[in-house]
């Protein structure tokens, strides 16, 4: 081989860490500079979420929970998952909890819900409720004590107010109730809601989790003991275009949105680009165009690693 | 009474959920919304083992001018101005105590993360390689889920995001589900050992 | 004004932790101690207001359920966890909360370990869940290290090692995603936030 070329696989073999940085942090910041539209592919596991979230709507009888189980480190991920999710109940009119079991996600839960209702004329304790923080060593007895009675076992709600005396409260008693829980979590806490609320209440369980979580989360989907789960940026990338496409749309045969249909989603492009969708509905869509060449840019250096590992290698020998 | 009357609680309550999970009876039901309102109780106090065990590391740290003490100091003057801060003008948003969380606690543990991108791109350069057979396959299967959730690699070709999905419904499945089936054995056996008293390790050292 | 001044501040305390970057130095040193510092003094009005006041203070001094006061009691000893000579006394705070772990007996080998192999040993109707069938068990059989792994046992476990392998793949491939993906939410923080690049 010639030596040039292995002069200079050796030398790129040795580079410093700091000129990779560099590349990685490029590859990033140019795509969220100069944002172009790319198609945002739904998968089951979102459609699923969304489905059933979308069953409940208008539906006096039935809520959804959402529980926070992760601080700012992971908010690029998880918030906006939370905000579509959010923006879903209040666009089809959904009863809509959320609870938090870390000091830290105290505010996460606020930002989310003040970033989603902005646009809506929705009240908290009419359609919406935020339990509030509630600690980590209390979670086992909150989760269970839900199964049999929410306001006995939540007790008071963010503002202090006791939850039982909110108009929200109206029809809605138990899992049977509020009948799916999302646990969004860098964690496997989505576990604990299965073990728990799950397997003694038969509770709907879905999780918004962090990628590095995804994988490990398969049996679970599989068995539906999670009846759907969004995974890292690409599910709120995912969820955001359903809202979009759906719940958020628009027209005289369809003033409150339209049904879920898979024919819809595979002919529909929404636009990135431009003022159609505000920047806070998007964020995750925008990111995924960064998260496409930051992946390319990676596999380049695994290969780019391995293909200086071997020549490298060959000349030893 | 330092080590037996905490193993008699924990064996006997433990015990006694056991048969909770088993009996939906109403003396069942009022152990457990008794448990509740002591749990709850109980909770608010364990936040202090935090504050004692910062305060004592870096008061430590400060008190024998370790290299590096001044840190301590910012550590613990953190700490006490936030509380500070939250006690005496509220804790609703617009007060110098929500200020200080959105613009430094959030920021900052935000970028402590987003560190590992780097960390991962550096190491996927330098020590991610085909060694053997077996890391072939870890890497290529890594290269097609890295490319199947990307925008980029359905538009290469449908067959990327296809595989990929492939892999993580079938063979990522069976993996993840022995190790999880071992994993809920173990769960199980340690719960076990708990309530029998056979692994103690929880309740500290000394006697 | 105001925000302009708190998104420099949040947008130098970004900085200075990427700043670890290029070498450890005093600018990441003062932030990393800053948010330990700042996250426990951020934790306690939180506690006091949200869990001992409504689960403590309300219902001993204002609806009168004085048994209230014994748990507090028992809480409180978790302070003196520290001492040499009554640090023991924080055990029974610590056992009365574990002692839930006796649920997680019946439910977590029911959601865990029943629901599991119960899903494993479906009928086999085609080649993936043949593959799901026979990933899961020469893996379980891989985790069985009481009978050496050698001859046919041992080509059987080889076959595990595979599936692991492709597993272990995918769980890299997601941990990349990830970390990318909070550095794109920082970086979209330092661009839109703070510079107003991104709209």
């Amino acid at each position: 081989m010639n030596k040039n070329v292995i002069k200079f696989f050796d030398k790129i073999q040795n580079i410093d860490r700091r000129y990779i940085y560099l590349v990685v942090a490029f590859s990033i910041i140019i795509p969220l500079l100069i944002p172009f539209n790319s198609p945002t592919y739904v998968t089951k596991p979102t459609e699923d979420i969304y489905k059933k979230i979308d069953s409940f709507a208008g539906d006096e009888n039935k809520a959804i929970l959402m529980s926070f189980t992760h601080d700012a480190s992971t908010m690029p991920e998880l918030f906006p998952m939370e905000v579509s999710v959010l923006r879903h109940c209040f666009e089809r009119n959904i009863k809509v909890f959320t609870i938090c079991w870390l000091p830290a996600a105290a505010p996460l839960v606020d930002y989310a819900i003040n970033t989603a209702k902005e646009d809506f004329d929705v009240q908290s304790g009419v359609d919406y409720c935020n339990f509030g923080y509630k600690p980590w060593a209390i979670q086992l007895p909150i989760m269970l004590g839900m199964g049999d009675d929410i306001a006995k076992a939540v007790e008071t709600d963010s503002q202090g107010r006791k939850v039982e005396n909110l108009e929200i409260m109206k029809n809605i008693k138990n899992y049977d109730d509020m009948n799916l829980v999302i646990d969004f979590a860098a964690s496997s806490s989505s576990i604990t809601w299965i073990t728990y609320a799950r397997a003694r209440f038969g509770a709907n369980i879905a999780a918004g989790v962090t990628a590095v979580m995804v994988a490990d989360n398969y049996p679970y989907l599989q068995t539906g003991q999670l009846m759907g789960m969004l995974r890292g940026l690409k599910g709120a990338a995912e969820y955001e275009k359903l809202v979009d496409v759906f719940a958020a749309y628009e027209s005289e045969d369809y003033p409150n949105g339209r049904p879920f249909s898979n024919e819809i989603i595979k002919e529909t492009r929404v636009p990135i680009t431009g003022d159609t969708v505000p920047y806070k509905y998007k964020k995750a869509r925008i990111g995924m165009n960064a998260q496409s060449v930051a992946h390319i840019m990676m596999i380049f250096f695994i290969l780019l690693g391995n293909i200086g590992y071997f020549i490298t290698k060959k000349k030893e020998i | 009474m330092k080590r037996q009357i905490p193993l008699i609680i924990i064996i006997t309550l433990g015990f006694m959920f056991v048969a909770h999970s088993f009996i939906p009876h109403k003396i069942s039901v009022d152990f457990f919304d008794w448990f509740q309102d002591w749990a709850k109780a109980i909770s608010p106090f364990a936040v202090s083992l935090g504050i004692m065990s910062l305060f004592m590391v870096h008061g430590t740290k400060i008190k024998r001018k370790v290299p590096n003490w001044q840190y301590s100091v910012v550590t613990l003057a953190g700490l006490v101005f936030t509380a500070f801060a939250g006690f005496v003008w509220g804790t609703q948003s617009g007060t110098p105590y929500m200020w200080l969380f959105e613009n430094v606690q959030m920021p900052m543990s935000a970028t402590m993360f987003a560190l590992l991108a780097f960390y991962i791109a550096s190491a996927a350069y330098k020590a991610f390689r085909a060694r053997s057979a077996e890391a072939t396959v870890l890497l290529v299967a890594a290269i097609i889920v890295m490319l199947g959730q990307v925008p980029l690699g359905a538009m290469i070709s449908k067959w990327i995001p296809e595989t990929s999905t492939w892999i993580l419904n079938v063979p990522n499945l069976a993996a993840k589900r022995a190790i999880m089936i071992g994993v809920g054995l173990g769960i199980t056996a340690t719960s076990l050992k708990i309530l029998l008293g056979i692994e103690r390790t929880y309740l500290g050292g000394g006697d | 004004m105001f925000e302009t001044i708190s998104n420099f501040v949040a947008a130098f305390l970004t900085l200075s932790i990427f700043s670890f970057l290029y070498k450890d130095n005093p600018f990441y040193k003062f932030a990393e101690a800053l948010l330990v510092g700042i996250s426990m003094g951020y934790a306690i009005p939180l506690v006091y207001e949200n869990v001992f006041m409504p689960y403590v203070y309300t219902p001993i001094f204002l609806n009168h359920k004085f048994i209230i006061i014994i748990p507090a009691l028992l809480g409180s000893l978790y302070m003196l966890r520290f001492s040499k000579n009554l640090g023991w006394l924080s055990r029974y705070p610590i056992v009365f909360g574990m002692s839930i772990v006796g649920m997680s007996i019946p439910l977590s080998i029911h959601s865990s370990v029943l629901v599991q192999m119960r899903s494993a040993m479906l009928p086999i109707d085609g080649i993936n869940s043949a593959l799901i069938f026979i990933g899961t068990v020469t893996i379980l059989l891989y985790f069985f290290f009481s009978k050496a792994h050698k001859g046919i046992y041992g080509k059987v476990t080889n076959v595990g090692i595979w599936f692991m392998m492709i597993g272990f793949g995918a769980s890299f491939g997601y941990t990349v995603m990830a970390r990318v993906s909070l550095l794109i939410g920082r970086i979209q923080f330092l661009l839109g936030d703070w510079l107003g690049l991104i709209k």
